[in-house]
């Protein structure tokens, strides 16, 4: 993963500041940095979304493709991830650099997401058996600055909201042959209900405490952080610690009760920002790329 | 793709007969059923150093029909000297399944979910190896699962742990695995394929996950934690205990085989 390479009396520096809860650029332990959401910036897409955290920028796109489900949940639609970690983020990108990490991120993007009780799989089957849609969730890291997943699954769970799917009806003509019809209306679509889709919380091991949202430079301080996939219910979908080091039990333990304290307070405010951001309609001012 | 011609390739489209059973044979039959072990239990290891003579060190683990053979190469010469830090060395992990290990045959290129487990066992194991004891030189770790049945990264963490003490390759502690599977209010350890399935198809109910955990049994740290499932807030913590005491009932068995390996090599002076 892109790193930076910071002297000993550097991490001193930032180590004793996250002792006393205050970090280099200003915030507490348990904040994040100043995020910008965009919803549907690409017209290509069913639903999309640019979030910016920091410095940290990525690109969700949400494509709808009719399938055939998989033959052991023969009544649910299913989601595909697919992470491109592109060579504009950090040049050790280019070529095949990215594919271990993007690969990583795609994994755990399939188990932090798949949980039956957070997206209505079967919601996007349309005849049970032969034809389902399958949500294509391809992420595009821009930059990275640290903290990629919080920041992709917030982005995910924005083109979610965002995403539109075409209504179909199944048709049974009297042979029995079956015949997909696509609605007239173009603003005829399936939302998703997204209320129940979890965000990521990353902590990072500095010292003796834990920082939400680290930098890159907080986190070349750390040898272990613990991911926790937290739902608006305060259910945990996934929880993952990453990096070399290894953690006490007792802090696995703090850690996983400030993620879930962080993330149930994360929800509320983006659903209503994404609310407040739709019900704008096409008054919404379009920031794009060059924020 | 890279595609092995020489072997028979089954039809381009075929599907399990397993899908075609009916759901009551599929679902686990239940412990107390069978009344051989408690929910708390784990199923009876048996595990070996030294069987690939080839190798620095080996090991292979029983438990129940999950068969798990682990081997470690080196320490060698760094293979890329570009990237990587030349203070310490480098821990490679290879996780495969054989592709007849499964219910369902497995590809023999490494598929997503072998590489996730690859970079898993990696996390859980780098935390029990003193790297910076093997500058410029990298370790190589080899799992094969032949059989899956059920908590295959937890019995490979303890596999390649035995094999790395058994090539004497310098660590902090051993590294024990254990998993868990939560179903509603039931807790499983050491759960075989069909209790880590379990209703996961249709699995709608509430309070269900898998929790995987590694940890260093001597400095009680935890090296490797993954879980996933829906679970409710209080019954994770609940988990992370009970598969740190599942870890340690593992201990005096790993233990023993280590210790009888090291006799073999180097038999006690007779009196």
């Amino acid at each position: 993963m892109a790193s930076v390479q910071i002297s000993e009396a550097e991490k001193v520096y930032i180590m004793h500041g996250v002792r006393d809860d205050l970090r280099v650029d200003g915030r507490g332990c348990e904040d994040y940095r100043h995020m910008e959401i965009e919803t549907d910036v690409v017209s290509n897409t069913d639903g999309s979304a640019k979030v910016r955290m920091g410095h940290t920028d990525v690109l969700v796109g949400i494509k709808a493709e009719l399938r055939r489900p998989r033959p052991n949940v023969p009544d649910e639609g299913y989601l595909e991830f697919f992470v491109d970690c592109s060579a504009n983020a950090t040049p050790e990108f280019e070529g095949r650099g990215g594919e271990e990490l993007g690969v990583e991120l795609s994994n755990t993007l399939y188990k932090v997401f798949n949980s039956h009780r957070s997206l209505d799989l079967r919601s996007l089957c349309v005849c049970p058996g032969e034809h389902c849609w399958v949500l294509y969730v391809d992420v595009l890291l821009l930059q990275c600055d640290g903290n990629l997943f919080d920041a992709m699954s917030i982005a995910i769970k924005a083109a979610l909201f965002n995403t539109r799917i075409p209504k179909v009806r199944v048709l049974e003509d009297e042979e029995g042959g079956k015949e997909i019809e696509l609605s007239d209306d173009p603003y005829d679509c399936l939302r998703l209900r997204v209320d129940n889709i979890p965000c990521i919380v990353t902590l990072c091991k500095v010292g003796h405490r834990h920082v939400v949202d680290a930098t890159l430079q907080e986190k070349a301080c750390s040898a272990a952080s613990l991911l926790v996939a937290v739902t608006p219910r305060g259910a945990v979908t996934c929880v993952r610690k990453l990096g070399a080091g290894s953690l006490d039990p007792d802090s696995i333990f703090e850690m996983t009760e400030t993620g879930k304290r962080v993330g149930k307070a994360l929800h509320a405010p983006l659903m209503e920002l994404l609310q407040k951001d739709e019900s704008l309609g096409k008054k919404r001012q379009k920031v794009g790329f060059l924020a | 793709m890279p595609v092995d011609t020489k072997r028979v390739r089954g039809p381009e489209e075929s599907q399990s007969p397993v899908l075609f059973l009916p759901p009551s044979t599929q679902s686990p039959a239940g412990r107390s059923g069978q009344g051989a072990r408690g929910n708390a239990d784990i199923r009876p290891v048996f595990t070996r150093c030294g069987l690939v003579s080839q190798a620095k060190g080996s090991s292979y683990l029983e438990a129940g029909n999950t068969k798990i053979i682990c081997s470690v190469y080196g320490p060698r010469e760094i293979e890329r000297k570009d990237e990587t830090d030349m203070k310490s060395g480098r821990l490679v992990c290879d996780f495969r399944l054989a592709p007849f290990s499964c219910r369902k045959r497995g590809a023999w290129i490494q598929g997503s979910e072998e590489r996730d487990l690859s970079l898993a066992l990696l996390e859980s194991m780098q935390p029990g190896v003193c790297l910076h004891r093997y500058p410029r030189s990298q370790i190589e770790v080899n799992v094969m699962v032949l059989e899956n049945d059920g908590s295959i990264l937890a019995h490979a963490v303890t596999c390649a742990s035995m094999a790395l003490a058994d090539a004497g390759i310098e660590m902090y502690d051993l590294v024990l695995g254990c998993s868990l599977r939560q179903d509603g209010d039931a807790c499983l350890v050491d759960p075989d394929v069909l209790e880590e399935k379990g209703s996961w198809q249709s699995g709608y109910e509430e309070n269900q996950g898998r929790v995987t955990l590694a940890l260093l049994p001597n400095l009680g740290q935890v090296s490797g934690l993954q879980a996933d499932g829906e679970m409710r807030e209080d019954a994770l913590p609940a988990a992370v205990r009970t598969c740190i005491d599942g870890c340690h009932k593992m201990y005096p068995v790993v233990q023993q085989a280590i210790l009888r390996a090291v006799k073999k090599k180097a038999p006690p002076p007779e009196k």
